[in-house]
């Protein structure tokens, strides 16, 4: 057991390493120049221009840019935006409690209302709970959350006046991003619970344990229900990544404080040091929540505690 | 069998419900505005407005006092260090919290403000200004000649970075305290622009005890000597600066020259228009900044909002021709594209009466700008024709024209993201040069400064600037203009470089703007540019939002503003 977690955990930090390489590479193979969102061009004359390109460092060869990037990074600098001088590492720690509770709205979102449908789905199959579960799982998927959001804004907030459309201090402010985004994770969540509930519902242990005598309520939750999570409980750690992609649209049409807001803006501005910072932290995230998912397996099958 | 596809039936038939029923609930979100849509997270708290008519001297009849002004941004400011900054929405703030030594009126004469007076000295290389003696920074430090001195230093330090701040103050050289309101500025050159250019808000007095406190931080720590003091900034949420009970010294422009009447002020930062607009619709803020054409015509025909519009100064949105690559280097060739594109048509399809059509080089509203082009070209596709058959290219068997076994085609570079429809622009144009037989490749980048400054590889590109004076023609019409990129036409014409020379010098106005004139004419005879649209600034707001006024540049000023209750 322990060995499979170091074994993990020393991947994990190679996909770190390399996401972030990756980034540098693609941000750097990327047009433009920060130079451009700083100054007026037509006002400014070349030598200005060259100074703040070797101010910034971007004049360096691209192996060099990218040594000393890895270099400051063992030591812990994640560098300044260029555009403002601001540090980057508090900047993300400022804005990540925002997202973070953004997302952790947005997957309960999704859980409760994937697994709660995808299992009456299952159980009552063809019947209108079936029907409705369908429909989420469609519309989860199917719909843009850029349109769900402005939709759901239009609604809820400009015309019934129930929610406000921008800010991100009090729950109030969370409900309808959450609910935007948590529909994303939720359709994925239904159809993958129907699924396999469906499949284990068939299975012949299923047959074994009704022949037993066991209720109908027990045989569902306590055994089939379990043992269709495993793959659902995977979906949550590939969600978690939808949910910070997500939180790029989510918190530009709400108008909510957040990394994904920062790094649209620095990927316009070509902010390097912001984008890589915050990629970084990201697929921190991203592995760790994933790494946690690996781990939950144990938990709900005992198959995997024995075999670890 | 049967029952799946019983219940896919079903499940369409309610998925078309549900989707024409949110639709529909949304389509009718438009009018109502006052039924049940109470003003949620208590945006418009009306906050106890305090009615001491404590500094009532000089100010107008009955400004309601007090209250908090919401105002959504439509991007976010970079920094609030006015010499840092290079953005339009960044000053829009940056406005509130600091003042200039001198202020610019709509009819370009020059007032003071934080100068009570100023001599020129003969040759025009330095200017004495006399300063008020009772201002203070928001933070106690007293404003005096060391101060303007540091400010200007301060700009021309590398290490501050002002790009845009140093670009106006050139040719600024030096600053000399005389005494302790007394302070001399040396310039290298003459130049007619750099008393105006003082007012613009990118030059504005910044507090030198905090610039060196906070360092390249400043600009989250902004202090001035304005009218707002400011509050906090929680990045990519909001800005909130508040009255700062002091202030005494309004310039010329507005009426109340004395503490704002607003208590507090708010900007929201609220990029997506929907967001925005409905915002003020629906009471959560009491304006917003930067509304799409369409939601303009619909606000000004509802009783409960105003829309408040003031077009930018300066050089109007121009598509400038690239005359280093054939055939555009004739004369003949350019006029052609000056017939064959319909502007009017472009503006109105686009911005739906909104915007106003560019005819020259200058907007109006700048010193010397020619009213007289206005609608002196008309698009004329046949004469377009004629002027390409002329200079020898010929329609070929795809409606292209040929010569030498050339096809004529057209780079017409682009940037993105697509602000105020540019792109657009782009894509109409391109129909519109079909017609005449030139092939038009658009190319939409993110690499301007390459693509058009460095390697100059296009044959259009479009271009604007918010600027208060003439002379800014000089960057992008001179031969050489004095060490920037700007002349983006490649133009070289050496009596609009004589011109251009002359009215940068030119100390009695009303000869400055015959020559300014005559600079203009010249351009539009000599087809040098395609001229577009002026872009204005457009403010969506409840009734109740009083005595909002823009500047000479199209920036909204706060010290008038009031709330009716």
């Amino acid at each position: 057991m322990l060995k499979a977690v170091t074994g993990r955990i020393l991947s994990s930090l190679l996909v770190i390493v390399g996401s972030s390489a990756l980034v540098f590479v693609i941000m750097y193979l990327l047009p433009g120049d920060p130079v451009a969102s700083m100054i007026d061009v037509s006002n400014a004359s070349p030598e200005t221009i060259a100074n703040l390109r070797h101010q910034l460092g971007i004049d360096r060869p691209f192996l060099l840019q990218l040594a000393d990037y890895f270099g400051k990074l063992l030591r812990g600098d994640f560098g300044q935006s260029v555009l403002n001088s601001e540090p980057v590492l508090p900047k993300i720690a400022k804005h990540f409690p925002a997202t973070l509770a953004l997302a952790a709205a947005s997957a309960a979102v999704s859980v409760v209302v994937g697994v709660l449908l995808g299992v009456l789905s299952a159980i009552h199959r063809n019947k209108p709970i079936d029907l409705i579960a369908r429909i989420v799982g469609l519309l989860g998927i199917s719909m843009p959350a850029f349109w769900t959001g402005i939709l759901l804004l239009l609604i809820f907030s400009i015309r019934l006046g129930w929610f406000p459309a921008m800010g991100s201090h009090g729950w109030r402010t969370l409900v309808l991003p959450a609910l935007t985004l948590g529909l994303i994770g939720a359709g994925f969540i239904v159809r993958m619970v129907r699924n396999s509930m469906l499949e284990v519902i068939g299975d012949a242990f299923v047959v074994t344990l009704r022949a037993k005598g066991l209720s109908e309520r027990a045989v569902m939750y306590r055994h089939a229900l379990r043992n269709a999570l495993i793959p659902a409980v995977t979906m949550i750690g590939v969600l978690a990544g939808e949910m910070l992609a997500g939180t790029v649209v989510i918190e530009t049409v709400f108008s909510r404080q957040g990394i994904g807001r920062i790094i649209a803006d620095a990927i316009m501005a070509k902010d390097l040091p912001v984008v890589q910072g915050v990629i970084l932290f990201s697929s921190l995230v991203y592995v760790v929540v994933n790494l946690l998912v690996d781990l939950s397996y144990a938990v709900i099958d005992p198959r995997v505690r024995r075999s670890a | 069998m049967y029952s799946t596809q019983r219940s896919f039936k079903w499940t369409s038939a309610l998925l078309a419900v549900s989707l024409a029923l949110t639709l529909a609930l949304a389509a009718c979100g438009n009018n109502n505005n006052n039924g049940g849509g109470q003003a949620a997270a208590g945006d418009a708290s009306p906050s106890a407005a305090s009615p001491s008519a404590s500094q009532a001297d000089g100010s107008p009849s009955a400004a309601a006092q007090g209250g908090e002004l919401t105002y959504a941004l439509a991007t976010s400011p970079d920094t609030l260090d006015p010499q840092r900054s290079g953005l339009a929405v960044a000053v829009r703030v940056i406005r509130t919290i600091y003042d200039n030594l001198v202020v610019k009126l709509p009819d370009n004469t020059i007032k003071p403000w934080l100068a009570t007076e100023w001599t020129e000295s003969e040759d025009g290389l330095s200017y004495t200004f006399k300063l008020r003696q009772d201002v203070k920074f928001q933070d106690g430090t007293p404003f005096n000649a060391e101060a303007v001195k540091y400010n200007y230093d301060r700009i021309l330090d590398p290490n501050t970075k002002a790009a845009n701040a140093s670009a106006l103050l050139k040719p600024y050289k030096s600053a000399e305290v005389i005494d302790e309101y007394t302070v001399k500025l040396n310039l290298e050159t003459p130049s007619r622009a750099f008393l105006g250019n003082l007012s613009q808000a990118l030059l504005g007095i910044v507090s030198p005890t905090a610039a060196k406190k906070y360092g390249d931080q400043f600009g989250k720590n902004p202090v001035g000597t304005g009218p707002f003091k400011f509050v906090k900034w929680e990045e990519n949420a909001e800005i909130t600066v508040e009255r700062n009970p002091d202030y005494n010294w309004g310039p010329e422009i507005v009426d109340n020259k004395g503490a704002p009447y607003l208590d507090r002020l708010t900007f929201k930062i609220a990029p997506e228009e929907a967001t925005r607009i409905g915002s003020v619709q629906s009471g959560q803020v009491l304006a917003a900044e930067t509304v799409p054409p369409q939601n303009i015509v619909s606000l000004k025909s509802n009783p409960d909002f105003q829309v408040l519009q003031a077009n930018t100064i300066g050089l109007p949105y121009t598509l400038f021709i690239n005359q280093d690559r054939a055939p555009w280097g004739e004369t003949k060739a350019r006029q052609a594209l000056q017939y064959g594109i319909d502007v009017g048509a472009i503006v109105k399809t686009l911005y739906l009466g909104t915007y106003d059509q560019a005819w020259s080089a200058l907007s109006p509203g700048v010193l010397g700008y020619d009213a007289s082009l206005e609608n002196a070209i008309k698009p004329d596709i046949d004469k377009a024709n004629a002027l390409l058959d002329e200079i020898g290219w010929k329609k070929g068997a795809d409606g292209i024209r040929e010569k030498d076994g050339k096809k004529l085609t057209l780079r017409y570079v682009d940037g993105t993201p697509n602000r105020e429809k540019r792109n657009d622009i782009a894509a109409i144009i391109q129909q519109q040069l079909k017609k005449i037989g030139i092939d038009t490749e658009v190319v939409i980048t993110k690499d301007i400064l390459t693509e058009v400054f460095t390697n100059a590889n296009f044959d259009i590109y479009g271009n604007s600037q918010v600027n208060g004076d003439p002379n800014a023609l000089s960057a992008f019409y001179h031969t050489a203009p004095k060490g920037v990129l700007g002349n983006i036409a490649h133009v070289s014409d050496p009596e609009l470089d004589e011109w251009l020379e002359q009215g940068a010098l030119e100390k009695d106005d009303a000869k400055r703007a015959e020559l300014y004139k005559k600079v203009q004419q010249r351009i539009k005879d000599e087809a040098v540019i395609i001229p577009i649209y002026v872009f204005p600034y457009t403010v969506a707001a409840s009734k109740s939002v009083q005595g909002l006024k823009f500047d000479l540049l199209g920036y909204p000023l706060f010290n008038d503003v009031s709330l009716a209750k």
